[in-house]
């Protein structure tokens, strides 16, 4: 692990305000994430963990606090600056896919990588098959991701998130519309990723699911609950190959 | 976002919904044919009336009794009925002495009865002079025309039109023959080539022109004309030969003040830039309307493109998540609805050539006019740049609504 943090948040707040007043989403969350580390964000629902990744991942701006993403603070840049740092640095899972349901696979994963102007095409179609390969969906390449089940659309939707080689993956309840199957190959994959040196940053509601990663931070109140290492991580292998 | 993503990512949302696409297309495609159609229709109706108005003769400056007040185009008093005795033989005498005038050749009109048989008709004669035939560009086809000396000795000899031809003499030969016009019996010695209607809405084929000395003094009982047609040489500008033949008329009717003229003077110039300005005020007229169902195309491709900007707001989200910024959002829409008023354009500008086609074969075959085939380059290139700017004009707003939105409330829509 490197001594630079990847993530810096220090005394994050967030303040909602609307016609009822305003509502403090977080109060005040500090930590640092480290390249290559794999956290699970808990807490139950209210208590800030969207709000929390939202700022984390740049489709968000914090009321307070200072948020430093590899050695940039935020405050420093610009909406334009913020979009171009999601493009390069970040990927993202949803919990609902978040396909485009009318066009191939190929198309949706190659989605990021349309926004980086200075890629040249047959570049840009290598890192889409390298993506589609490594979630082990070659062959549904060119069908429409609409027709695809849920545990392949999240398989396209991982390929989508590695496909510009990003710093780190924001998981948003990855396996929430999965069945538990779909969901544990989705974890498995996730690990994997993390095996081979990625920073993943995983929200879940769901304690199976956050024992996949290496560390838990849980949130309440909009505050940290606990930040802990998780000293045995769960594997796939083990739940259904047993 | 490259223009080849832009393009491609616009391409596929319009071919995914290909009726919704086409309908709202139809409002493009409707107004930029009707452009098209009236433009062409606007210039083929110039073109004829410029073929017109030159079929009538070159390098003529025509004499009109009356003063005409006000500006050029005001009509004379002696085209409003009111019968004016001031051209006179010795007018044409003074014209003819001018070097830069080759011709003039004075008309009288009337209204006869013309008889043959059983057939008979209502019919425009002129009384003329031999050199109107050459100066009005008059060609006889079958007979010969009549010349001075049947002029001046009162000879009964006529040369009429082909469509009077038919009327009054059906399949006989007319020439030779003895017809009777106000019960004066005319031989006829030459029928004319087809003209049509005239500039002037007089149909040239329906006429019978006789000599003008039986016309003022047997059949109207006058001794002035109704018009001089004078031909210019060629050598002469027609402004300074204008100004040759007022000079002339004012000496020879000896008038000092040139704001107590008592005729007007018209040159083919002056005809056609009064008709065309007619034409184009027609055709900004109806061109304006088309545009209205060009607006009201537009409106329906707004609507369409806010709803399509509702429909996709998490489409929307997700590509601001994974990194569009708001220029490359509102170029996406933006390109949608430029490429749906440009192939609308496009369809429009193919449907309207096709009507103009459609018109000018009716008019043609059917209707049987001189109509002008005419599609000018300026309705296509206006219709190509109309209908892309419609997509610009009525996609900004969509376009902005789409880039504007918040990404998390966009990932969030249900």
């Amino acid at each position: 692990m490197e001594n630079k943090p990847l993530i810096s948040v220090r005394n994050l707040e967030k303040l909602y305000y609307d016609e009822g007043g305003s509502t403090h989403a977080l109060r005040g969350v500090s930590f640092d994430i480290h390249p290559g580390e794999f956290v699970a964000i808990m807490g139950p629902s209210g208590s800030g963990k969207s709000t929390l990744l939202h700022i984390l991942s740049f489709l968000d701006r914090p009321t307070g606090g200072s948020y430093v993403f590899k050695g940039r603070d935020m405050d420093h840049l610009s909406d334009q600056d913020l979009a171009l740092i999601r493009n390069k640095e970040m990927g993202f899972i949803f919990q609902s896919f978040n396909l485009l349901s009318r066009i191939s696979v190929f198309d949706n994963v190659a989605l990021p990588l349309i926004y980086e102007y200075d890629l040249k095409i047959e570049k840009r179609k290598k890192r889409v098959e390298q993506a589609i390969a490594s979630v082990d969906i070659s062959e549904k390449t060119y069908i429409e991701a609409g027709k695809l089940s849920g545990g392949q659309k999240q398989r396209v939707a991982i390929a989508r998130a590695l496909v510009n080689n990003p710093s780190v993956i924001f998981a948003d309840e990855p396996t929430g519309n999965l069945d538990s199957k779909s969901g544990a190959q989705v974890m498995d994959i996730l690990q994997s990723l993390h095996k081979e040196g990625n920073t993943i940053i995983l929200v879940t509601h769901e304690t199976y699911t956050a024992e996949f990663a290496h560390r838990l931070i849980h949130i309440k109140d909009g505050l940290v609950d606990s930040d802990v290492p998780i000293k045995k991580q769960r594997h796939l292998k083990e739940e259904f190959f047993k | 976002m490259r223009l080849y993503d832009s393009l491609k990512t616009s391409s596929n949302n319009l071919t995914h919904s290909k009726m919704r696409t086409f309908l709202t297309m139809l409002g493009i495609v409707i107004g930029i044919s009707s452009v098209i159609l009236l433009m062409s229709i606007g210039a083929s109706a110039e073109k004829l009336i410029i073929g017109q108005v030159q079929g009538v003769g070159s390098n003529l400056v025509f004499v009109i009794p009356g003063a005409s007040k006000g500006s050029r185009f005001s009509a004379p008093a002696s085209s409003q009925g009111i019968i004016i005795k001031t051209l006179t033989g010795s007018d044409v005498d003074a014209l003819q002495r001018d070097p830069a005038i080759v011709n003039a050749a004075p008309e009288v009109r009337g209204q006869a009865k013309a008889v043959f048989g059983n057939n008979d008709t209502n019919i425009t004669y002129i009384g003329v002079t031999e050199n109107f035939f050459a100066t009005r560009n008059f060609v006889v086809e079958k007979g010969q025309n009549f010349n001075d000396s049947d002029v001046n000795s009162f000879n009964r000899v006529a040369v009429i039109g082909p469509e009077i031809a038919k009327t009054l003499f059906g399949d006989f030969n007319p020439v030779g023959k003895s017809f009777r016009l106000n019960d004066i019996s005319f031989k006829v010695s030459g029928i004319l080539e087809q003209k049509g209607v005239g500039a002037f809405g007089v149909d040239q084929d329906n006429i019978i022109l006789v000599p003008i000395s039986i016309a003022q003094k047997q059949m109207l009982g006058i001794d002035y004309y109704n018009a001089i047609s004078v031909q210019v040489s060629d050598s002469y500008a027609s402004e300074y030969t204008k100004s040759r033949v007022f000079s002339i008329m004012r000496a020879s009717h000896r008038i000092t003040d040139p704001n107590k003229d008592d005729f007007t003077i018209r040159t083919q110039e002056d005809i056609l830039s009064l008709l065309g300005s007619i034409t184009s005020i027609l055709t900004i007229f109806l061109t304006s309307i088309a545009c209205i169902s060009l607006v009201v195309g537009g409106i329906g491709i707004m609507n369409i493109m806010l709803v399509s900007v509702i429909e996709r707001t998490r489409e929307i989200g997700l590509r601001k998540a994974v990194g569009a910024t708001n220029s490359d959002i509102l170029q996406q829409f933006l390109w949608e609805s430029v490429l749906l008023t440009f192939f609308g354009g496009f369809i429009g500008i193919l449907f309207g050539a096709f009507l103009v086609g459609v018109v000018y074969l009716v008019l043609v075959n059917i209707i049987k006019t001189d109509w002008v085939f005419a599609l000018p380059a300026q309705a296509i290139i206006s219709a190509v740049v109309v209908s892309t700017f419609t997509g610009v004009l009525f996609g900004l707003y969509p376009a902005r609504q789409a880039a504007k939105k918040n990404p998390i409330d966009a990932l969030r829509y249900e």
